[in-house]
């Protein structure tokens, strides 16, 4: 044995870590948590907590039953769990974010292989199967809670089993409103409470400031690929002006899309998970791309107010067919595609030639 | 404005030592010099036991065209011939030379207003290889059979810690431009590049006052692998070298810097190549810095004179050559050859023992690859076995400069896999 370590190039390797990472999308969420408790009280950090340790607990213990090394240490486990509280209706009964978060550790990512693996974003089919499981509670927002009229942050507690909210204390989310609008769709409405999250909507969804400077903060510190949140709010953007361009009202339509549902959450946190976004320039240009159409077509034509978790989850299966688009080496030449066409020809003419042939020789 | 490759990253570059000059580092009682200095053929002994030699002396002949001669780094007597392990980790023969400690000299004659045929020659004479570290010797690189139209001079010094070619440049300027003018000349060109890197602006500002017409120099961006042959080709002439092609294909020659200076003084001293700047870095050891080091000094003596007061469990690996693509040293016993740029000696701190973990699919390894590889597929494929599917990926291209390992946050060992992978592919066009 030598007295020296001995291993292969390179010696030193960067400081980011699988945890720092995770640590950053962590941080990042933060000025969401907070604007969630500004907005709706304690309760919604209440889910959280509930989700984010059902998170771990569920990670820590498959680990344990399979006999693998605990991996909750990287901390990728809170992440879906926060994420995953975050995209819940500010007031639901608190075991639809146990249920959930156990779905999204156990069946999306740890049966799948546990970190890098999964299928689909965790956070994302979670939601989506809670809200196949519990349509009513999962459609039903609550308004931001108004302290002036004798409330108190604790107010929501009241509903912590509630599968059915009172009329008095719901109220419609923009997208809702928009979708039953036959005139002005934001009628009573204005962008600045859309954009601070003063509208219904879910908890960590509603505030978009509190989400750009949580993506700003991810941008900054390199974790995720910015270019899949820019290009799928700017193809949601430019498919809103397409679709909705018979009616009077392209404008709002379109800042009301982009302000009022789950967009720029959903583009920030979900839509670049490492493991289901593509890498290659192309295929990233795709994803982008095919996510706000769909996002769109959803909104439009579908029978959901919102179709930011769907078209996340469809594009996040397509994401393994948009992976064969292969980057081209540094140095090999372009792919001339008509002349592969011309060769495919020509092989397809050298084979008939070739079977004519042989079609002659057994005619002999 | 400087120029640059796509992707690649930002090691720390830790480059404290340009500011120190080179220094004449101790000559040991006993040479080890090995026959083995080069890519190629290793070279012939042509002194037997009880020889005398003088410095300078040739001691090895090539053997072949894609070989080297090999000189005797000092005067003294041949009192053996043994095998010992050589820094990159193979087996050669080591001609050993008791010092005289006299240094009776004994070179090439001067050469004045040399020919184009006359400086390849004494290229070949000297034993002259590339001193980026491949050792390639460069007479077979001067003898393109494409014609060529540019020089590029790499002094870049994109590893970390190594300084010095930057140093020689600052100390010997003219003659290393001399020697840019010799290689020129050698290979027919009208123009020549220097690259190097921002971080060396002394050497920039230095170089650009003293060049002559027909050199420029090019500032690059400090970025790593900015000092790889087809990178530097691009970022100074924007020129593309075909994937599994040559420099020669794209009108270029790369030398390094230390080479063009090892040219000019074979030329106009008429010294062979035997003695060379190298760095010596790490928390291993108190005597850090560049140092003038003759070929066939054991590591074992330049540990025992740099060490000082550290202790010795402190060292923890070392390295010869830089430590994003240098070799870890099972033992001290190799020897400094012509290639040898550095010799690092890491303590616990600078050791890096992160283990892996599972790969999270980030994708950092492709955003950072400057071949445009899929480092993270190719590991992947290669744990399932799956070769088939590798030979898509284009592996053969890879230029192994570790990017994909560094910045990996799993710390998967990335490049090593694309390194077993290209030898599995190679073995498997053999078999064919």
């Amino acid at each position: 044995m030598s007295k020296y370590i001995v291993s292969s190039s390179p010696h030193i390797s960067s400081k980011s870590t699988t945890q720092k990472l995770m640590l950053d999308v962590i941080i990042a969420l933060v000025p969401t948590v907070i604007a969630s408790v500004v907005l709706y009280g304690f309760y919604p950090l209440f889910l959280l907590i509930l989700s984010v340790g059902t998170a771990v607990f569920s990670e820590w213990s498959f680990n344990t039953i399979t006999k693998r090394p605990n991996s909750t240490r990287d901390l990728s486990a809170i992440v879906t769990g926060m994420i995953f509280a975050l995209c819940l209706p500010p007031v639901v009964p608190f075991y639809v974010a146990i249920v959930g978060a156990a779905f999204a550790i156990i069946i999306v990512k740890m049966l799948f292989g546990g970190i890098g693996r999964n299928f689909a974003n965790p956070a994302v089919t979670a939601r989506i199967f809670v809200m196949l499981c519990w349509a009513g509670v999962m459609t039903k927002f609550v308004a931001p809670i108004d302290l002036s009229d004798g409330a108190n942050l604790f107010s929501y507690f009241t509903h912590a089993v509630n599968i059915n909210l009172p009329d008095a204390i719901t109220t419609a989310t923009p997208l809702a409103v928009i979708k039953g609008a036959t005139g002005n769709p934001v009628e009573g409405l204005s962008a600045l409470d859309m954009f601070l999250g003063r509208i219904g909507g879910s908890a960590g969804e509603v505030s978009t400031l509190a989400v750009l400077i949580g993506g700003l903060y991810l941008t900054i510190r390199r974790v995720i690929d910015v270019r899949i949140p820019l290009l799928y709010i700017g193809s949601t953007v430019v498919f809103t002006a397409i679709f909705y361009a018979n009616t009077d009202f392209v404008g709002e339509y379109v800042w009301s899309g982009l302000l009022g549902g789950g967009l720029v959450f959903g583009a920030f946190f979900m839509a670049t998970d490492y493991a289901t976004s593509p890498k290659s320039t192309v295929a990233v240009i795709i994803y982008g791309l095919l996510l706000g159409f769909i996002t769109v077509i959803i909104r439009k034509f579908g029978s959901y107010p919102e179709g930011v978790s769907f078209a996340i989850l469809i594009m996040n299966i397509v994401t393994p067919l948009l992976e064969k688009i292969k980057p081209r080496v540094f140095g090999q030449p372009k792919k001339d595609f008509v002349l592969i066409i011309k060769n495919k020809q020509a092989e397809r003419e050298a084979k008939k030639a070739l079977k004519a042939a042989e079609g002659g020789v057994a005619n002999e | 404005m400087a120029k640059t490759f796509r992707r690649g990253t930002h090691p720390p570059t830790h480059k404290r030592y340009q500011d120190f000059p080179l220094n004449d580092f101790k000559v040991p009682d006993k040479l080890y010099v090995s026959l083995s200095q080069h890519i190629g053929a290793p070279a012939k002994a042509v002194v037997s036991v009880g020889d005398s030699v003088k410095e300078g002396q040739l001691i090895g002949e090539a053997a072949g065209f894609v070989s080297a001669n090999i000189f005797a780094p000092v005067s003294g007597t041949v009192s053996a011939i043994v095998k010992l392990p050589t820094a990159n980790g193979g087996e050669a023969d080591h001609i050993v030379i008791d010092n005289d400690f006299r240094y009776e000299k004994s070179f090439l004659p001067i050469l004045s207003d040399p020919t184009k045929e006359q400086i390849v020659e004494r290229i070949r004479e000297a034993g002259i290889v590339g001193m980026g570290g491949a050792c390639f010797p460069t007479h077979v690189k001067f003898s393109p059979n494409k014609p060529v139209d540019t020089l590029i001079v790499n002094g870049a010094e994109c590893e970390p810690y190594i300084t010095c070619d930057c140093r020689l440049l600052l100390e010997c300027a003219g003659e290393f431009l001399r020697g840019v003018k010799y290689e020129m000349k050698a290979l027919g060109v009208e123009k020549a590049f220097i690259g190097i890197e921002s971080n060396k602006r002394p050497v920039i500002d230095l170089l650009k006052k003293m060049c002559p017409s027909g050199i420029s120099v090019v500032s690059l961006i400090t970025k790593y692998p900015q000092g790889a042959e087809k990178q530097l080709i691009y970022s100074v002439t924007r020129r593309i070298v075909p994937a599994g092609g040559l420099p020669a294909d794209v009108g270029c020659v790369v030398s390094n810097v230390h080479t063009a200076y090892a040219v000019a003084r074979a030329i106009e001293v008429g010294e062979p190549l035997y003695k060379r700047a190298m760095t010596i870095a790490g928390k291993g050891v108190m005597k850090r810095g560049n140092f003038w080091m003759r070929t066939g000094v054991k590591h074992s003596f330049i540990y025992d004179e740099c060490r000082g007061s550290v202790p010795e469990e402190a060292t923890r690996k070392v390295i010869s050559g830089g430590p994003m693509m240098g070799f870890a040293q099972a033992t001290l016993d190799a020897t400094t050859t012509k290639g040898s740029s550095a010799l690092m000696f890491f303590d616990k701190k600078q050791t890096d023992v992160s283990e892996p973990t599972q790969c999270i699919s980030c994708g950092r390894c492709i955003q950072c690859c400057p071949m445009n590889l899929l480092p993270k597929d190719v590991d992947r494929f290669i744990l399932r076995g799956n070769y088939d599917e590798i030979e898509k990926l284009g592996v053969m291209n890879c230029i192994e400069c570790g990017v994909c390992s560094y910045t990996c946050p799993a710390k998967r060992p990335l490049v090593q896999s694309m390194r077993l992978a290209k030898k599995e592919i190679k073995a498997r066009g053999a078999k064919k």
